[in-house]
């Protein structure tokens, strides 16, 4: 029922981790709730405004997992702004979700936002 | 990819084949045809499988009727005692783990005002006797409790509860789909009235099954499924003639090597408990472990999501007991007490004739290596670590 997108993300997975939150060039950020099913961490860490690296942890079904680790993938490299500009409809395309699936691809999204929030507000909190 | 999903079902066994092949080609004519040879071959193959499948389960060859498989054999059963029923007998007692195909003919007969009695069970996935005997009246037609649980493999005290239905005047039937050929069947011990079997589950064919009826019971059914009289009038349409002979022998194999083969499968799935416990750790056992199949293994595995855990397990076939596309949990596992997340990442272990010791070893590794996986990937841990009050 899965995509081969979807497939080769929970069995192969790259990106899986996490560093010390209190880091000032990482964001961290979560969305959902296991009480819901699906939980999702994503953490950026940034160099002059561009994600270098991405990392993220997720408890949920493969669609959860495959959306958590696409959205890091696409976080890496770009810009704040182009990360920001990521939405749960191109998740959903990519990875070919079925319909009774596509919530997740917005709790990862959702983390991401947070993440990104995060390290933003880290950089105006610095003298 | 090594299979351990012999509750869904069993290869047939190549001397069930062997016995069955005739009977599509050479030997093809209609059981009921008594004006030739043909017909005359098929009857007797029919007639030599009857007294096959009597002589496992302990019962007369007049009681044993063959139907489509397991499903309308309980449908016969249930369906049946209920069409025959005295209007002051309109209740129905069953148990909440029982097969879809036991629960869903009792609420058909709810939703056509019957009253329907479904008995929880404890966490080992017991009945409680006193609770049967309290929900048995009168009033009561037919109690219906299963003899092995297909999910947890747990044995129902059947014999028991034969006496409790038998005094209040009601029918006992059993479904014993997932005992026959695993461990032994006697209808006459267990003192039930109707028991139903199916062939591919006991490495016969599919497409076959049968329903023991007590002698002198079948007054008390109506038959659904009514046409050419066959089956003595309870199970009309034309004998699936080489399904028969291959159910027959297929009890013919089982009673043979079944007390071998319990033993040898019963030691591999305590082996698998065991290496799962040491390789993949917080796993934990759903139902009793005794008395239980000696094949079956039902694992919770903690901290983990049940879908991405079934998803990843792509080096042996084992069943969730849940359909992923829908998510939901198994009623059996909900009626141990079970929440939806430990229903769900929950796996069946069906070992079977094929069950190798090298299987096991591989099974245990591949499980522990995807629940490892798995769990790297999660927050869970740490979030239960570092927030008390979530």
């Amino acid at each position: 029922m899965y995509s081969a997108a979807v497939l080769d993300r929970v069995r192969n997975p790259r990106r899986v981790g996490e560093w010390p939150a209190g880091q000032t060039d990482v964001g961290t950020g979560e969305a959902g709730t296991l009480d819901d099913g699906t939980t999702v961490r994503i953490q950026v860490r940034v160099s002059a405004g561009r994600i270098v690296e991405a990392r993220f942890k997720v408890f949920g079904c493969s669609a959860s997992i495959a959306s958590a680790a696409l959205v890091a993938e696409w976080l890496e490299g770009a810009t704040l702004d182009e990360g920001r500009r990521l939405t749960p409809g191109r998740v959903v395309d990519a990875l070919s979700l079925p319909a009774e699936r596509a919530h997740v691809a917005r709790v990862a999204v959702d983390a991401a936002r947070k993440a990104l929030d995060d390290v933003t507000e880290k950089a105006e909190r610095r003298p | 990819m090594v299979y351990l999903d012999h509750h869904a079902t069993t290869p047939v066994d190549p001397r069930v084949v062997e016995a069955m092949l005739p009977y599509f080609t050479v030997a093809f004519g209609n059981a009921t045809s008594r004006t030739h040879r043909f017909g005359w071959e098929a009857r007797e193959a029919v007639e030599r499988a009857r007294r096959q499948v009597a002589l496992l389960i302990g019962a007369g060859a007049r009681e044993v009727v063959f139907t489509s498989g397991a499903t309308e054999a309980n449908h016969l059963a249930i369906a049946g005692a209920a069409a025959a029923a005295p209007t002051d007998r309109r209740h129905v007692v069953t148990v909440a783990t029982e097969h879809r195909a036991v629960l869903e003919p009792c609420r058909q007969l709810g939703a056509s005002g019957w009253t329907v009695t479904e008995l929880p069970v404890d966490p080992t996935g017991l009945v409680d006797l006193d609770a049967v005997a309290r929900a048995i009246t009168p009033g009561t037609a037919l109690v219906s409790v299963m003899l092995a649980n297909n999910e947890i493999g747990v044995l129902q005290a059947v014999a028991e509860i034969a006496p409790l239905a038998h005094a209040r005047g009601a029918l006992l039937h059993t479904d014993a789909v997932q005992a026959l050929g695993r461990v032994p069947v006697d209808v006459a011990a267990l003192g039930v009235d109707l028991a139903s079997f199916s062939a591919h589950k006991l490495y016969g064919p599919k497409g076959v099954g049968a329903l023991y009826v007590k002698r002198g019971v079948e007054k008390r059914l109506a038959a659904p499924v009514r046409g050419g009289g066959q089956e003595r009038g309870l199970r009309g349409g034309t004998l699936n003639v080489p399904g028969i002979v291959g159910f027959g022998a297929a009890c013919d194999v089982a009673g043979r090597e079944m007390p071998d083969e319990a033993r040898r499968v019963g030691a591999l799935r305590d082996r698998l408990w065991q290496l799962l416990q040491e390789r993949a750790g917080g796993v934990s056992m759903n139902g009793a472990s005794a008395p239980r199949l000696p094949g079956n293994l039902n694992v919770r595995v903690a901290g983990i999501d049940g879908e991405s855990l079934h998803v990843g397990l792509t080096e042996i076939a084992v069943s969730s007991g849940a359909a992923c596309t829908s998510a939901e949990p198994s009623h059996v596992l909900m009626a141990l007490g079970l929440d939806k997340t430990a229903a769900l990442a929950s796996l069946r272990f069906g070992l079977g004739r094929g069950t190798t010791a090298a299987d096991i070893d591989r099974a245990a590794s591949h499980v522990a290596d995807v629940v490892a996986h798995v769990r790297r990937s999660s927050p869970v841990a740490r979030l239960a670590a570092a927030g008390a009050g979530r």
